[in-house]
């Protein structure tokens, strides 16, 4: 009988600690990028003096938000260079090529956060962006966090906006011509999970 | 954007910088040796592409980033180092045609490293169809090769370099226009600096009686290695189509034609003119579809799409 107790008991204490543990564990939440809701878009300068707007189709990504200590939070993003839409297909077509995205040589572009503060009204997460075969430490400022539950589905979404020069990131200059060397690069990202 | 003075100017110094060190060279020698004149060649070759591709202002990164990254500083200087071992008397031959045929098998896997290609990413190609264009690749390039070398050494003359810097030239243009504007720009001082050399080793042979084709082979493989490279790029990375990139490759074979019994025995401008006309031929082609393909593609981007539209 003594035996028996002993066998239950080291089954509840083992039992609670695996539970603890899978709740420290699971403490951060996992969200994938959702790709309907969410849009990368960009703009540069036209012969300085107007916009073009494009965006990129194909994104995917993870966020791992952490509601008790936030600074552990991580950011990743994947951008798939080759989904360039500025809604003309020889621009597109153009954007491609090596002396812009170079699409075949450099597939994707990448963030991945390598720390995390918490501000007013979001996050501020400095990470390494990639882009180009270039890699340089950015801040951004994501905006928004605040979960919404859907029926089975939470949600959490961002919004973050930076600025970038082309010629960071080897881009060439002789290139970069009527296109301006300052792009602005804008994130509206839904992150899910169920 | 594309500066046709800036492709001048690189041009012009790529081909004042290469013809001027071959004839310096020789110049310090008075009895100047086939090995002295193919070390000539190739160093005038190698000091011309890296004055035109500075005027051009090429921005290449350390280590190398992309296919024109590694063409220019892996393809082309170990291109040179081979043509340079090769043309020591004390080299077998074996020795420098197996260095050659290593250059060969090895400049498509060098391009295509760490691009979609390899890593099975790419949308339309899989591995094994992008092993089959490698190895195609590589067979193309090792006949053009061997045969364009067979020819210089069956029937020397200084058409056959020429040849090949007119492909090149056209190559440039064409990926050019194709939308590839660096890549296009970085074959104005090959063609340059191949041409160039070639009249100034056709100098210095005539000098001092050596043979016509001296020096020759040397620009001949770096001739055919960087043609070849920049096409391979123009194709893989840019928009220039296969059949587009084949016809500028095998162009230069037509200097083949004149090796009928009719043509081989006339004079030796004669037969050089006749092959530079049969190989211009395709290249005018090729330049003509090039450019149509440009009007057609580049025409949104420039005019207003409302101008485009019938009746407008």
């Amino acid at each position: 009988m003594r035996q028996c107790i002993s066998v239950w008991t080291l089954t509840f204490v083992v039992g609670s600690l695996v539970f603890a543990g899978g709740r420290t564990a699971s403490a951060a939440d996992e969200y994938d990028y959702d790709l309907v809701h969410s849009s990368v878009s960009f703009k540069a300068r036209h012969l300085g003096i107007s916009w073009i707007h494009g965006r990129f189709n194909e994104v995917s990504g993870k966020f791992s938000i952490d509601r008790e200590n936030p600074e552990k939070s991580t950011f990743a993003l994947s951008i798939k260079t080759d989904s360039v839409d500025t809604a003309n297909k020889a621009r597109d077509a153009h954007l491609r090529q090596p002396d812009y995205f170079d699409t075949k040589q450099f597939p994707t572009i990448e963030f991945k956060s390598t720390s995390t503060k918490v501000i007013k009204g979001g996050f501020e997460v400095t990470g390494n962006f990639t882009m180009h075969g270039t890699t340089r430490k950015v801040k951004l400022v994501l905006m928004g966090g605040k979960e919404h539950d859907f029926g089975k589905v939470k949600r959490v979404a961002f919004s973050t906006e930076h600025s970038l020069k082309r010629s960071d990131y080897g881009f060439d200059k002789n290139a970069i011509g009527p296109i301006g060397d300052e792009a602005l690069i804008m994130i509206d990202c839904e992150g899910v999970r169920k | 954007m594309p500066d046709p003075l800036l492709y001048y100017k690189a041009m012009a110094t790529a081909a004042i910088v290469s013809a001027m060190s071959v004839l310096a060279m020789a110049g310090l020698r008075r009895s100047s040796g086939t090995t002295w004149l193919n070390s000539a060649c190739v160093l005038g070759i190698g000091f011309g592409l890296t004055a035109g591709y500075y005027v051009l202002s090429l921005r290449l990164a350390w280590p190398p980033v992309n296919a024109l990254d590694r063409f220019l500083e892996i393809v082309i200087p170990v291109a040179l180092v081979i043509e340079l071992v090769a043309g020591f008397l004390r080299v077998p031959n074996w020795v420098a045609s197996f260095l050659r045929l290593s250059l060969v098998a090895a400049i498509p896997r060098i391009l295509l490293h760490r691009s979609v290609y390899l890593n099975g990413t790419d949308n339309e190609w899989t591995l094994w169809q992008v092993g089959t264009a490698m190895v195609v690749s590589s067979v193309a390039l090792a006949g053009l090769w061997s045969l364009l070398s067979w020819l210089l050494r069956r029937s020397p003359g200084v058409s056959i370099p020429f040849a090949l810097s007119l492909s090149s030239l056209c190559g440039g243009l064409t990926v050019m226009m194709a939308g590839y504007i660096k890549g296009g720009a970085a074959a104005f001082p090959l063609a340059a600096t191949v041409a160039a050399t070639t009249v100034g080793a056709w100098l210095i042979s005539k000098r001092s009686s050596m043979p016509v084709d001296c020096g020759g082979q040397a620009i001949l493989g770096i001739g055919v290695a960087g043609l070849f490279g920049q096409l391979f790029i123009g194709h893989f990375f840019g928009e220039l189509s296969a059949v587009s990139a084949l016809a500028i490759l095998l162009a230069p074979l037509l200097c083949w034609a004149t090796e009928i019994r009719l043509l081989r025995h006339r004079k030796p401008w004669i037969v050089g003119s006749v092959r530079l006309v049969l190989v211009a031929i395709p290249l005018m082609l090729v330049l003509t579809e090039a450019k149509s393909d440009f009007d057609r593609d580049m025409a949104p981007l420039l005019v207003p799409t409302s101008a485009l539209l019938p009746g407008s």
